[in-house]
């Protein structure tokens, strides 16, 4: 581990990990396993070959109140233009068909960012199209994908106001915008908005810097939010980026997580679901517990250091399998104070690690930043 | 005990390879391992191998220059290598050359940098000989710097 990241982790323990503390017993992931309805779609539409087994692992979000209820994340689809990529398309097609196909229907549908590639129109548009095949309701928060071509702007057009908050069924759900507030590394390198995007878009460069965070003002506004929330009631939040310091060099982070933590200390029921690191990923910080979603377009390796301790990894995945490793999920939430996640990965039937050869890290390797992208003519000056 | 017609093999090949050795002193470069290298020869090599590192950094991050400069097309579908191998992670050059299941065949680094091409990226194979292909060993190797050698590793 380099000596920075050793520090950032002595520090986040010292000051995340205070004795006793932890997420509420009510809180606590439960994982279960089950032939999915869904299989009837992908026998019926495609001639794949590969096992239709996908699994389930679900997060039923627990608390004392009203009714429980159910909903659907979909993340990080990735889309290019149609013409260049249909395989993207394909699966947001199925994920959008499985989500529509939920019985009882899903109260609605977070969409967790990333659904463009690189920010372009012709992107968004295309996704705004497959996602209304979809007639619940539908939450959006951007990730750096959708974002960095035009600052926003085609975003802010199609899905309004990046953070929001609603309250569902005794339950207050927080929409955080972590991609915007990205450092500002083009302009005294007169990028063009095609080279600024390149370089979001590229997981590890090394020239857009510690883009994620919450930023201040979104801060103060998250805690005005909560100010009159009882603290032993549930708090769900969304954002892009996982709300601890999991791997910064790939922004599987927010660079102001102590922040983040100060905001939500009081409350003891607090479930962050995020995606960005498209892979299964779950994690407590302080009375936090943080949980990683899914990708429909592709899964990332685990990080080479800094997996959180209580994240039991995802299978291996196929790389011949366009459908591996990937997927949508859902949430449930439960009246008996149970909060679950099901992970649908299709062409699965077992999403976590069975040995240790499953895991992607079973080959231990040692590996560094790349270089080219900080030489001629992007160097630092 | 050494019969007759072993004899003249052996000798046979001591002429040959005698022959190549006094070919190599004669047509050799005059300085080659000859004189204790130098800072400026050491750097000279650095140079020639991070330049290939360059090249392969850039191909393997989707740059469409330098696919055209090598005259390479690694993709069709806009997807690029370090799309799943973030920093050539998951690459594991040091566990080549093993049985590989995805081709269900015993492979080297250069048949599964080729897979890649032909099946996630949908792009067109490269000569195993190329400097696109060299670039791309190159880059995936020097990034992964200090991982232990495990040939044959599932």
């Amino acid at each position: 581990m380099s000596d920075e990241l050793d520090r950032i982790r002595r520090e986040m323990h010292a000051v995340l990990q205070q004795p006793g503390v932890r997420p509420d017993d009510s809180l606590q992931i439960t994982r279960r396993t089950f032939i999915h309805r869904s299989l009837l779609f992908g026998a019926a539409s495609v001639g794949q070959t590969f096992a239709w087994w996908p699994l389930l692992n679900t997060i039923d979000v627990a608390h004392a109140a009203e009714a429980p209820f159910k909903f659907a994340w979909i993340s990080d689809t990735h889309l290019y233009p149609r013409s260049l990529n249909t395989r993207f398309v394909d699966k947001v097609v199925r994920a959008v068909q499985e989500v529509q196909a939920m019985d009882p229907p899903a109260d609605f549908l977070i969409f967790g960012g990333d659904l463009a590639q690189l920010g372009k129109i012709e992107e968004l548009e295309l996704g705004v199209e497959l996602l209304k095949d979809l007639k619940i309701k539908k939450y959006y928060i951007p990730g750096e994908h959708d974002w960095y071509l035009d600052m926003g702007k085609k975003w802010g057009e199609l899905f309004g106001q990046p953070n929001w908050t609603f309250d569902h069924k005794g339950v207050r759900f927080i929409g955080l915008d972590t991609v915007s507030r990205g450092p500002d590394y083009w302009t005294a390198k007169k990028m063009t908005p095609e080279e600024r995007m390149g370089h979001m878009a590229t997981l590890d460069g090394t020239v857009a810097g510690a883009w994620a965070g919450v930023g201040r003002e979104q801060l103060d506004w998250m805690q005005k939010t909560l100010a009159d929330w009882d603290k032993s009631k549930p708090i769900v939040i969304f954002s892009h980026n996982p709300l601890y310091e999991y791997y910064p060099p790939w922004n599987f982070w927010v660079r102001d997580w102590r922040e983040v933590n100060d905001v939500l200390k009081p409350y003891t029921k607090v479930t962050n679901i995020h995606g960005h690191v498209h892979q299964v990923l779950y994690n407590e910080i302080g009375s936090m517990r943080s949980i990683g979603m899914l990708a429909t377009s592709w899964p990332w390796p685990y990080a080479p250091e800094g997996v959180p301790k209580l994240t039991k990894p995802m299978i291996r995945v196929d790389p011949g399998d366009p459908f591996d490793g990937v997927g949508w999920g859902t949430v449930n939430v439960n009246a008996d104070d149970k909060v679950d996640v099901e992970y649908i990965m299709w062409g699965r039937k077992e999403v976590f690690v069975q040995s240790p050869e499953d895991h992607d890290k079973s080959i231990e390797e040692v590996i560094r930043p790349r270089i080219a992208d900080n030489q001629y003519p992007w160097e630092n000056p | 005990m050494i019969n007759t017609s072993t004899f003249l093999c052996i000798l046979r090949r001591s002429t040959v390879a005698g022959a190549v050795v006094a070919a190599a002193v004669v047509v050799g470069p005059a300085s080659a391992n000859k004189d204790p290298v130098t800072p400026k020869q050491l750097k000279l090599y650095q140079e020639a191998f991070m330049e290939e590192v360059r090249k392969g950094d850039l191909l393997f991050h989707g740059d469409a220059a330098m696919a055209e400069q090598l005259g390479v097309k690694l993709s069709t579908t806009g997807w690029a290598c370090a799309m799943c191998h973030p920093m050539a992670s998951d690459t594991h050059p040091h566990a080549f050359p093993k049985f590989q299941q995805s081709m269900a065949k015993f492979a080297t680094l250069r048949d599964m940098i080729n897979w890649c091409i032909e099946k996630p990226n949908q792009g067109e194979k490269i000569d195993p000989e190329s400097e696109a292909m060299k670039a791309l060993e190159a880059y995936i190797t020097w990034s992964n710097t200090g991982s232990v050698l495990v040939p044959g590793k599932y």
